[in-house]
């Protein structure tokens, strides 16, 4: 049972951070580059990403042993396609601000290559549970993800953040931070989008790298202190010594 | 034998998905219609207002005569009882995405502001920061499409100026 709590936790954990979809698995960058030009604007792309994620995840584990291998991907698309035509639908009706902001962007949910990966490379194989968690924490990574690169964009490119704009239910706010006039609006454009998604990763490399050096690093100190061991062991063994008077 | 029956199993499957989905999506259609119908009137109603001010009044939409591309329907704008030009509803697609849009025409057949009622165009955003609000503020004319979405400004373009023939011609 206990082993079962941490798996549900690392299941949904991985997706957050170990097996990212945009920043580790770099997927779905269209719709991360055309729709982060505001954090709302983001926020809102992923929560649709996840409601799709998670019911597509969901229904897919569900059907796994019906679904003949033969249309396993058609079967997933349609899937897909009517859980992005549902979300579509509503948000349209509920939330038009949203809709005509992220515009083509919530139909090209079908072919992101998230959805369809995580329909083939986990809902096919596992159980309804684990797949709904799977579903979250993929959708909530990569909300987060859209997140971090909208905050850069909004920041740098207009100055400050903005809401109200595509929510509105909630009352309009700017919170203006670089004055007026110095804000560097290429960051607003897809060009900025790309520097933003490059350095992202690059510091993320950076870290990776030192990690991994310093892993190694720890590494060679416990060999060394292995061979440095086993030599002190060799002399006292040769000088016919018990260990503790050779040291 | 065998494989008959697979087939018949693989089409039954499909079938089943397919018609679930549809079933579903019917269901969606019931419940938002209604909204989607109410948001698209309350959109025109703001463009309406955006191509002239908010104390102009508009008639019902009126029918276009003849062959057109992009016109749908066109309104008649007046302030204090007297007429103060048209507002033409167009809508046009290229491989980019559709867009619908209200053209403002005044009495003397010049372009004024126009507003995208529907915009499915992939540079979306850049057509409206770079081409459509600059247009409406001046700044910008007509017919200079380079702007980082310059198939979409050319459709808008193109249908601002068939508006514009249109008034010309039939509306004397």
């Amino acid at each position: 049972m206990s082993r079962e709590k941490g798996y549900t936790k690392q299941n949904f954990l991985k997706g957050l951070f170990i097996e990212n979809p945009l920043f580790i698995s770099v997927l779905g960058t269209c719709p991360a580059l055309a729709t982060t030009k505001s954090i709302e604007a983001a926020i809102g792309m992923g929560i649709l990403f996840t409601i799709v994620l998670i019911c597509s995840n969901t229904l897919i584990s569900l059907l796994r042993k019906l679904i003949p291998e033969e249309i396993r991907t058609p079967s997933y698309i349609v899937v897909i396609a009517t859980f992005v035509t549902i979300v579509k639908m509503l948000t349209n009706a509920f939330l038009p601000e949203l809709y005509s902001t992220l515009g083509v962007f919530i139909s090209l949910i079908v072919v992101n290559c998230i959805v369809l990966g995580r329909a083939e490379a986990f809902a096919s194989k596992n159980n309804v549970f684990d797949s709904f968690i799977d579903g979250i924490g993929m959708g909530v990574g990569y909300t987060m993800a859209l997140c971090i690169m909208a905050f850069f964009r909004e920041f740098l490119g207009t100055g400050g953040f903005a809401f109200g704009n595509i929510f509105t239910f909630i009352p309009y706010f700017k919170l203006q931070i670089i004055p007026k006039g110095y804000e560097i609006s290429l960051f607003t454009t897809p060009v900025g989008a790309f520097i933003v998604f490059g350095l992202i990763l690059a510091v993320m490399a950076f870290y990776k790298n030192r990690k991994a050096e310093y892993q190694a690093f720890l590494q060679r100190k416990e060999r060394q202190r292995k061979a440095e061991e086993a030599k002190a062991k060799a002399a006292a063994l040769a000088a016919h010594k018990p260990v503790e008077e050779a040291k | 034998m065998g494989n008959s029956k697979k087939y018949i199993l693989t089409a039954i499957t499909l079938g089943v998905i397919g018609a679930v989905s549809a079933a579903l999506i019917s269901l969606t259609n019931l419940v938002t219609r209604d909204a989607i119908e109410k948001n698209k009137i309350d959109k025109i109603n703001k463009g309406l207002a955006m191509i002239y001010d908010e104390n102009s009044q508009f008639s019902e939409a009126n029918s276009i005569n003849g062959e057109t591309k992009y016109l749908d329907s066109y309104y008649v704008a007046s302030k204090n009882d007297e007429k103060i030009g048209y507002v033409f509803q167009t809508t046009g697609s290229n491989m980019y995405g559709k867009i619908s849009m209200l053209v403002g025409i005044d009495l003397t057949y010049n372009i004024g502001n126009v507003y995208l009622v529907v915009n499915e165009q992939t540079y979306a955003q850049t057509l409206i920061d770079n081409y459509v609000n600059p247009l409406n503020d001046g700044s910008r004319a007509l017919e200079d499409v380079s702007c980082g979405a310059t198939y979409g400004a050319k459709l808008v373009r193109t249908m601002a100026e068939e508006a514009q023939s249109w008034a010309k011609e039939n509306l004397k």
